[in-house]
């Protein structure tokens, strides 16, 4: 048993290796705009151990440079962080079995890519210990980042933090638009979102215009859009929903 | 502002903890309509793309131009495939070009 457990721990630690070249640079941009942001070193390193998320993250940071208010940026926090809520179900899913203790540890390690890996994985590897080995690089990866760009920002030159501001919206071009070029109607959204959030942010705050067109245009988008042509990573997650009802 | 940043943080990590261990507690009970569970799936959409517009045009409130490059540069290479890190690296090397340059 102990072996077996150590065995799917070390399992689980090998499949995360990818995520490392990913996660250091994000780590490194985040941390780069949280202390532009005017974060100081143990603000920017506590967000990264204690919320885990690094779109929400980004985004905070971001809010918090155009000057939005604390409620605001926690409500764009949560609405961005409702996914999670889908991707645990699937993950915890498969450990269903476990214990509570362990499940609920294991909830606090779900990320859009610890998610991926784990529920397109093998049935048999479908344990809490290969997800605890792969989420433990996850989550080093993502401390590691951060604390690189804390201790590396300061020697950078000003024209590099400069050109590193862009790396929040890279980030997310970078994940949308290989999903936008497969389906069309994803891609239509997206530009109406656009045109919306332009429109809302002319009338009202600009925290305010992104959660209102985030919203609005979801609840339209349900109505055209079917997310289920993306990749097989979001087809294994539908298949691990519909187990679960 | 440093207690306030504190209390950000931790607010944003309730709300992070939140939809990640609800499903851990409630996993027997977890019953979503379709319809509900499609709307989640476009959130993640609709909330990066008002993230990106108009935000990245005030990357440099003086210079438009900067977050207009670094988006073409990335939505560029994102179209052609390259993984995120080569997106992101990409969009800021184009900045760095323009600042370097103007």
């Amino acid at each position: 048993m102990n072996n077996s457990w150590r065995r799917q721990y070390l399992r689980g630690v090998h499949a995360g290796l990818p995520v490392i070249p990913g996660f250091i640079p994000v780590g490194i941009a985040y941390a780069v705009v949280a202390l532009s942001a005017r974060f100081n070193a143990a603000e920017t390193i506590l967000m990264s151990v204690t919320v885990f998320a690094g779109a929400s993250q980004m985004m905070a940071v971001g809010m918090y440079t155009q000057g939005a208010g604390m409620l605001a940026i926690i409500l764009a926090t949560f609405m961005l962080n409702l996914r999670h809520l889908i991707m645990s179900t699937c993950v915890i899913h498969l450990i269903r079995h476990s214990p509570l203790p362990v499940r609920l540890l294991a909830s606090l390690g779900v990320t859009d890519e610890s998610f991926g890996i784990f529920t397109t994985g093998q049935a048999e590897d479908h344990t809490a210990a290969y997800f605890f080995g792969l989420i433990t690089v996850t989550y080093s990866a993502w401390i590691a980042g951060t604390a690189l760009g804390v201790f590396a920002s300061g020697l950078l030159p000003d024209v590099l933090t400069a050109s590193f501001s862009i790396a929040l919206y890279a980030i997310f071009i970078g994940i949308m638009v290989p999903n936008l070029t497969r389906n069309l109607r994803l891609a239509l959204l997206v530009l109406m979102t656009a045109g919306c959030n332009t429109a809302l942010s002319q009338m009202m705050d600009s925290s305010w215009a992104l959660i209102l067109s985030t919203l609005i245009c979801a609840a339209l988008g349900v109505f055209f859009v079917d997310p289920d042509t993306e990749g097989k990573q979001e087809k294994a997650g539908q298949g691990g929903v519909s187990d679960a009802g | 502002m440093l207690d306030k940043i504190w209390l950000l943080i931790f607010g944003m990590a309730v709300v992070t903890w939140l939809p990640r261990l609800l499903p851990a507690a409630l996993i027997e009970r977890m019953h979503f309509s379709r319809r509900m569970e499609k709307f989640l799936r476009l959130i993640p959409y609709t909330a990066m793309t008002a993230m990106i517009v108009p935000g990245v045009f005030r990357v440099d409130p003086q210079r438009p131009l900067i977050g207009l490059a670094g988006c073409l540069a990335a939505c560029l290479l994102a179209w052609r495939g390259a993984s995120v890190m080569v997106v992101v690296l990409a969009a800021i090397g184009a900045d760095l070009l323009l600042y370097l340059v103007f």
